[in-house]
């Protein structure tokens, strides 16, 4: 029930690790324990809805289920898009 | 094309956690006992924290702040019975109170005057289990109206509680609720927990809970009545 907050929060920590940064995020990579309190197809329902919009732009979601209550934010996966002098 | 990774490895409920460490550094700065109470909708939290500041309001300095996802009628109905601030927070639609709107409530309430702090969270069993409010204790409240099963059903919140209050105690004649089953449900997901029973509409075991909420507030060394 709240996983839209979860994944809100996922969302704002992402942006903040993102900040300046030009590369274009295509990945999102998200652990959930078994015993977080949190149901991973929910979650993955409302994660992918907000990564679909601005400023995120379609990235992939990639969760990992593991034993235990973590629930973190694990990796950002970026592309630096091609450039004149490149 | 060259992707790059950004190892982050932060957990999700860090900075919740944070601002309720801000928050629980607060209310110990002014020796203020704080407790979040949480049950299923319709358990009695809301009346039971009308008796008791109906009750106890001309001796404890008592604060409350209220979670509902629409409305704000809980903090109505507590308001009759005080003449200190009811602070209520309309999550809009959210099924918990999180950690930020509690440090933004206590804003507007005086805490060197407050004696105690209830924290009346959304009904719900699942999600406030997950969310720290910088509160010193979680109270579960269980009424003899539902199943006696709720704590093997949701263990999490019994096990995060430290104290089941049974409400609801004078329909128990009328339900086939066991409170032997119940206690015994609940001491299997956390064998520390301790239980008070009580009945708002007939008065039963207040008594108790009162004497619960002074010596919580005795603990801290303030002076009650």
């Amino acid at each position: 029930m709240h996983e839209m907050s979860v994944a809100l929060e996922i969302c704002r920590m992402a942006e903040q690790r993102l900040g300046m940064d030009s590369g274009r995020l295509v990945a999102v990579g998200v652990t959930v324990g078994d015993q977080a309190g949190v149901e991973p197809e929910n979650l993955a329902f409302c994660l992918e809805a907000l990564l679909a919009e601005p400023p995120f732009r379609g990235a992939t979601l990639r969760i990992r289920r593991e034993l235990g209550d973590a629930l973190h934010l694990g990796y950002l996966e970026l592309v630096d898009d091609a450039r004149q002098d490149d | 094309m060259r992707v790059r990774t950004i190892e982050v490895r932060e957990r999700v409920m860090a900075r919740n956690d944070e601002i309720a460490a801000r928050v629980r550094a607060r209310l110990r700065a002014d020796r203020v006992p704080s407790f979040n109470v949480v049950s299923s909708p319709g358990s009695g939290k809301t009346l039971l924290l009308e008796r008791t500041l109906a009750d106890l309001g001309a001796e404890i300095r008592i604060a409350v702040v209220t979670g509902d996802v629409q409305t704000q009628n809980d903090a109505d109905r507590l308001a009759r019975h005080t003449d200190r601030l009811v602070q209520a927070v309309v999550t809009h639609g959210a099924c918990h109170l999180d950690a930020s709107q509690v440090e933004k409530a206590l804003e507007a309430i005086h805490l060197a005057a407050t004696d105690l702090l209830f924290i009346e969270n959304v009904g719900n069993l699942v999600c406030p289990a997950g969310w720290d409010l910088g509160e010193d204790a979680k109270i579960v409240l269980l009424s003899v109206t539902e199943g006696e099963d709720k704590p093997s059903k949701y263990p999490k919140m019994f096990q995060m509680a430290r104290w089941v209050v049974f409400t609801k105690m004078d329909l128990l004649p009328h339900v086939p609720f066991s409170l032997e089953r119940a206690v015994s449900f609940a001491r299997a997901v956390n064998p520390d927990l301790q239980f008070l029973m009580t009945s708002s509409v007939e008065k039963g075991g207040l008594a108790e809970w009162y004497g619960f909420l002074r010596s919580r507030i005795a603990r801290r060394g303030l002076v009650t009545a």
